[in-house]
């Protein structure tokens, strides 16, 4: 199956993108952690400052395999800054539906977001993978990508809403 | 100590780069910083910032052995979960070890989360080194938690001819 298209997203294609975001959380085995609504992602993704860009995998209606669904993988990105070397990419989401893998539609998503990084001047992509995700980690290694976390000793911390209050809140 | 906290000018881009570049010795890794003073005011005070500072500043009678009056600083910029939607990304946070221990860190801290907060944002990530100890406990201190530890996720990078290459879809 050769025939895919890979374009910008488009405000109609949030509810596809909201889907492709729980699938791929259930798949993290994070389902339930996906509080994002289509009003988000449209608010968020198609305003006057996007906080996030999307590009969209789409198969014309002779291929589809799933009935209905037309909009078969996705990656959500966005620029993030480096005090020491400038402009990045952020990839935050990568999908593709199990229906649809090992016809080289990731590789071409991925290519794609390359390509964007460099020509904004991007030095680097970034992301997150867990790592109890072997296979996704051996497709991203294959690509090139290291783990800075391994090599250099980074740790991603976060602090959720609650304590962002209490810490917003102090004199 | 009297101190302000306030958002970074273009005119503190030199400030700001000084204090990058005493982080990144800090850090062990001086030789990485490529941004210059120039960068930096392009990047973060044109019409669409790639990132966003905050100052922390001294009256005139405490400034530093050399002179300084700003002696601390933040850069965070806007990402996105798509989990939970709007994040703040807190890409830096530094103060000239001779203003430490004066709440000065918390209180930009403390700045980044209610910029944070008032632009929808319900998170906010960062990274640490694992050796930096003084910093993990202050973080941990302040409600944050561990994600790298916690869900076993990795920051990865892929960048120069890594990234190239991707994008010429090459293998």
């Amino acid at each position: 199956m050769a025939n895919f298209i890979l374009r910008k997203a488009e405000p109609q294609d949030v509810p596809d993108i909201l889907r492709l975001i729980k699938e791929l959380a259930k798949y993290e085995d994070m389902e339930d952690q996906v509080k994002l609504t289509e009003k988000d992602l449209l608010e968020d993704g198609f305003g006057n400052h996007p906080f996030y860009h999307c590009v969209v995998a789409d198969v014309p209606a002779e291929h589809q395999k799933v009935e209905g669904y037309s909009v078969i993988g996705f990656a959500m990105y966005y620029f993030t800054y480096d005090p020491w070397i400038g402009k990045l990419l952020y990839l935050e989401d990568f999908y593709v539906m199990t229906e649809y893998r090992g016809f080289g539609i990731g590789s071409e998503i991925l290519k794609t977001l390359s390509d964007t990084a460099v020509k904004n001047r991007c030095s680097s992509m970034h992301f997150i993978v867990a790592e109890s995700n072997k296979a996704s980690i051996d497709f991203y290694k294959r690509r090139g990508a290291s783990d800075l976390s391994l090599q250099e000793g980074w740790r991603l911390f976060r602090i959720d809403k609650e304590n962002l209050l209490k810490l917003s809140a102090e004199e | 100590m009297d101190f302000t906290i306030r958002a970074a000018t273009l005119e503190d881009c030199k400030d700001i780069s000084r204090m990058i570049l005493e982080l990144a010795e800090y850090e062990k890794v001086l030789d990485q910083v490529k941004i210059t003073q120039r960068d930096l005011e392009q990047d973060g005070f044109s019409k669409n910032p790639f990132f966003h500072g905050i100052i922390a500043e001294v009256p005139e009678h405490h400034k530093s052995g050399e002179g300084h009056t700003k002696v601390g600083y933040s850069l965070y910029f806007y990402s996105y979960s798509s989990f939970k939607g709007r994040a703040v990304y807190m890409e830096d946070l530094y103060v000239m070890p001779e203003f430490r221990g004066k709440g000065i860190g918390k209180a930009l801290m403390s700045k980044v989360s209610q910029l944070g907060l008032a632009a929808g944002c319900t998170q906010m990530n960062f990274t640490v080194l694992d050796w930096n100890k003084s910093s993990l406990d202050f973080y941990l201190k302040q409600g944050c938690w561990d994600v790298t530890s916690d869900l076993g996720y990795h920051c990865m990078r892929c960048e120069g001819d890594a990234l190239e290459q991707l994008a010429q879809g090459d293998l």
